[in-house]
């Protein structure tokens, strides 16, 4: 056997396989099915949209913000965020939360808002 | 429109300097000449379109599209002309500028060297007529005019001089929550400012701005930088097209080497600018964040580095008497690889295939060009693999070689192997949201810990080998030195610093055997052939930028706090007291002022927080204390002030909670009963219930205060809760689901609420050592200098 083939396959196929085994471990899904969310034991991405009519609180002494999601299908989770209200949260269409489902709740690691863009409103179709 | 004009020319100049090298290459003697010229009229028109997009934004001419949507006239010189890049279009410009501008360059050190230059320039002319397609007129020009494409500009950019046009009105539409008004550009409305005889630079007076976030000096530097770097990656792609079409593996290696080194310093040197970006002004809290924009442009660095280090093997190898080159197939295959994952990353970042996943990616561009540059990337690829696969019998049979165990040689393929396992292991990641999925930042924490040891084993032991092969007796007589200095600093390390995990504790000894390796070597070398230390000095940098990533990505401490004005309070062993804020810059932004330490040794740390108009967000700017053994890092979070009118008075949402003495007051809603509606229009009494739910000491209790109505007379009716020792006074109540109420004390009625102090929440961490991750670069980017010199004089030869 050629030592570099040797060397170089080696190190390759070792790090194929702590690429491999990280990946089942690491791996996050969208998921816009919050059915599907709760039953998951792996991080996920879901997306959804903020429950207005439930508000959101900010725990200022634990520094937890939290609030209600709702997925396509009107299926609700509560999320709890470790951290401040992101900015925008208010005026946004659309949240994506990475975390987990855990006790009842969905603890995000991370809140992406997406909001409509100052320039992008969408345009009404008829004249004023 | 003139500068589509050059901007076509450019493309055609392309197209013919691509054929007349073409002929050159297949006999024809009369063509060189043409295709030089070609070339030459290409880059002309390439400058000066960048110059009238400079000038065009220097001079604020808003009828262009791109100068509207990425600059305004109030920016300040510097960030104005940045953004001549801001965008997807100014930016491709900037890196077809880069790419003629090398070309030029290319052109003049391929023409001295025999019949390199039609070959190499063949291949560099279809790059830079392909970067050309990207920018030109169908594509992603600059130059399009703004009312090409109807789209809906803010009335706050038109010029109120102009409101009282009566045609205007028909163009002026208001958004859907009627807060905004905006004005229709398009060939219609155009024609009539034109029948009214209006320039349109008269017309709009503002452009959309540069995004807050880059308004800063880096954006001024970063950019630049890494489209230079990426620019240069197509040289070595075309030198090794250019040998694999005369079938001669020998001259291209020392001639591309200079190229090589110099691209990949530049890119290296950018990626941690904008690591250092990330980390000392947006706040991101750290230097590198895994985010797949980072990722993409460290991809080709990394096989750029690997493929150095195997060509430095061919180099060695082949000019040796009789030598015959290493690692030639690798070489080609690394060199063409580099390019394309360049091309790749372009296409990620810039298609939109990342815009749910990345913190900055591109808006998407649209269907055409996230075709085109995926075209471009399967041509590329297409391109390198067939020259290799029709070259492949006769590579294999003349480059197939055994490298001993204990050689330089092999070591080397193996630090490039492991380099080119970490650049997959990140394009996988990368890629996965194409697919719908992705990975957790751990994923490429975890895969670099052991990628990481390797590399620093490698670097060390790696100067221990002999080229060609070496004896074990050798290899243990010169490590005696090297394991005893290793151990004791590696101990020193241990016990300051307390490392408790194992596998951070064998990075660490192996970055400090890499450190002490080199440095030995730079010692003996250095008085004899400071030439030849490049290599040296940069491994030394990244050993010592290993250590850093050590000592901040172990023993990064994190809290977050509230900083209450005019209170003392020690976090990570600093006393903070925040004093309160002042504005500046026209107060447009806020300097919130907190002291650190005491007595005489104060210094005040003024983190800055402030509304951006452009996208209407909170922006938020950290202030680092560098403290030589670690960085101080305060990055605000937000600010409170005590909202209600007067001292006594509050006012609360429904759903919001309150604190007040030692007790948790939510209000929950109102308690409107049935009949109170019809009680209402008839005129007739009724009452309406605020309920509160007060938690004390963890004893919960619900309460209720009332509005009464009869006749005309409204009375309040307060919520007294003695297990809280409070009583909630209701003041009014707003159906929309407000309530002003005031508290108090049930044993003593006249101690009303205190308005709180104003405080700033801040997230403070300390990053020990990470002056080591600076200093590690600066180290890199000196060896690459160095060697990118030793490299060129060998070239001539």
């Amino acid at each position: 056997m050629k030592n570099k083939y040797l060397f170089g396959g080696l190190i390759i196929l070792v790090f194929f396989s702590i690429m491999a085994y990280l990946f089942t471990q690491t791996d996050i899904k969208y998921e816009n099915d919050f059915s599907k969310v709760v039953t998951s034991t792996h991080t996920v991405k879901a997306t959804g949209a903020w429950v207005k009519s439930k508000n959101y609180s900010m725990d200022k002494v634990n520094n937890m913000f939290s609030f209600y999601m709702v997925d396509n299908f009107g299926k609700e989770i509560k999320v709890v965020y470790n951290g401040t209200i992101p900015n925008n949260f208010e005026s946004c269409t659309s949240v994506v939360v990475t975390g987990k489902y855990k006790n009842g709740n969905f603890v995000a690691s991370d809140i992406l808002t997406k909001c409509p863009s100052k320039y992008e409103s969408q345009m009404p179709n008829t004249n004023s | 429109m003139i500068g589509n004009i050059f901007l076509t020319i450019a493309l055609l100049a392309g197209i013919f300097t691509t054929i007349m090298y073409y002929l050159t290459y297949k006999g024809f003697t009369n063509t060189i000449n043409k295709a030089r010229f070609g070339y030459h009229v290409m880059s002309v028109m390439v400058i000066v379109s960048s110059i009238l997009l400079l000038n065009a934004i220097l001079t604020h001419q808003y009828q262009y599209k791109y100068v509207y949507e990425y600059s305004n006239s109030d920016l300040p010189i510097g960030l104005l002309v940045s953004t001549f890049y801001a965008g997807q279009e100014g930016s491709f410009l900037l890196w077809t500028l880069f790419t003629v501008i090398i070309g030029l360059i290319l052109l003049e050190y391929t023409a001295k060297r025999g019949d390199l230059e039609q070959r190499v320039m063949l291949i560099y002319s279809i790059i830079s007529t392909f970067m050309l397609v990207m920018i030109s007129p169908v594509l992603k020009s600059p130059f399009t005019y703004i009312w090409a494409e109807v789209s809906y500009i803010d009335v706050k950019s038109i010029n109120p001089n102009f409101f009282n046009l009566s045609f205007l009105s028909n163009f002026i539409f208001q958004d859907q929550g009627g807060q905004k008004q905006f004005f229709q550009i398009s060939s219609e409305s155009y024609s009539q400012l034109l029948a009214n005889g209006i320039n349109i630079n008269d017309f709009i007076i503002h452009g959309k701005g540069l995004n807050p976030l880059l308004q800063n000096f880096w954006m001024q530097i970063h950019p630049p930088l890494l489209f230079v770097g990426f620019a240069m990656s197509a040289v070595p792609y075309s030198f090794a097209i250019a040998a694999l079409i005369k079938n001669d593996y020998n001259d291209w290696v020392k001639q591309s080497l200079p190229w090589v080194l110099f691209g990949n310093m530049v890119l290296g040197l950018a990626i941690m600018l904008g690591g250092y970006w990330a980390y000392g002004v947006l706040g991101w809290g750290g230097y590198w964040g895994w985010d797949p924009v980072e990722n993409s442009s460290l991809v080709p660095w990394l096989v750029g580095v690997a493929s150095i280090h195997t060509l430095l093997v061919q180099k060695r190898t082949q000019e040796l008497p009789n030598g015959k080159g290493r690692f030639v197939k690798t070489n080609l295959f690394l060199s063409i690889m580099t390019f394309v994952l360049v091309i790749y990353s372009t296409f990620l970042t810039r298609s939109g295939v990342l815009s749910d996943a990345s913190v900055h990616s591109f808006v998407a561009p649209g269907r055409i060009v996230f075709l085109f540059l995926l075209f471009n990337v399967v041509l590329f690829t297409g391109i390198g693999l067939t020259a290799i696969s029709i070259r492949w019998k006769y590579l294999n049979e003349h480059f197939n070689f055994e490298e001993d165990l204990l050689s330089r040689e092999l070591a080397l393929f193996t630090g490039a192997v492991t380099l080119i396992a970490s650049a997959i292991i990140i394009i996988f990641g990368t890629s996965l949201p194409i697919f719908g999925k992705g990975v957790e930042i751990s994923f490429y924490n975890k895969s670099h810990l052991p990628l990481g040891i390797i590399i620093g084993v490698l670097m060390g032991f790696s100067l221990l080998l002999r080229w060609k092969s070496t004896t074990k007796e050798e290899i243990i007589k010169s490590m005696k030195f090297p394991l005893i200095a290793t151990a004791i600093i590696s101990i020193a390390i241990f016990v300051t610093g307390g490392i408790s995990n194992i596998m951070l504790g064998v990075f660490t000894v192996t970055s400090v055997f890499a450190l002490i390796l080199n440095f030995e070597y730079v010692i003996k070398v250095i008085a004899k052939r400071v030439d030849l230390i490049g290599a040296y000095i940069a491994h030394i940098g990244i050993a010592v930028f290993m250590l850093g990533v050590i000592a901040t990505a172990g023993f990064t401490e994190k809290k977050t706090v509230d900083l209450i004005q005019g209170e003392t309070i020690n976090i990570l062993g600093q006393n903070l007291t925040f004093t309160g804020y002042q504005p500046f810059q026209n107060n447009t932004k806020y300097a919130f002022n907190i002291e650190v330490g005491d007595g005489n040794d104060k210094i005040i740390a003024k983190p800055v927080m402030y509304i951006a108009d452009f996208n209407n967000s909170l922006m938020r700017e950290p202030d680092i204390l560098n403290l030589i053994t670690k960085d101080y890092y305060i990055e605000p979070l937000g600010y409170n002030e005590d909202q209600s009118n007067d001292g006594n008075v509050v006012i609360i949402k429904k759903g919001e909670e309150y604190n007040y003495e030692n007790s948790k007051i939510l209000f929950t809603g109102f308690d409107f009963p049935q009949d109170a509606m019809q009680a209402m229009s008839d005129g007739k009494g009724f009452q309406i219930g605020a309920n509160f739910i007060v938690v004390t000491n963890g004893k919960t209790d619900s309460a209720q205060a009332f509005m009464k109505s009869e006749g005309s007379e409204r009375k309040f009716v307060p919520a007294e809760v003695p297990n809280a020792d409070l009583r909630i006074e209701l003041l009014n109540l707003d159906a929309s689901g407000t309530v002003n109420v005031k508290f108090a004390k049930l044993s003593d009625p006249n101690l009303v609420y205190k308005k709180n102090p104003p405080s700033l929440s801040v997230e403070v961490s300390t990053k020990p050592f990470i002056i080591l991750v600076w200093l590690g670069v600066l180290l890199m980017v000196i060896g690459f200098i160095v060697a990118v010199i030793r490299r060129t004089k060998e070239s001539h030869t």
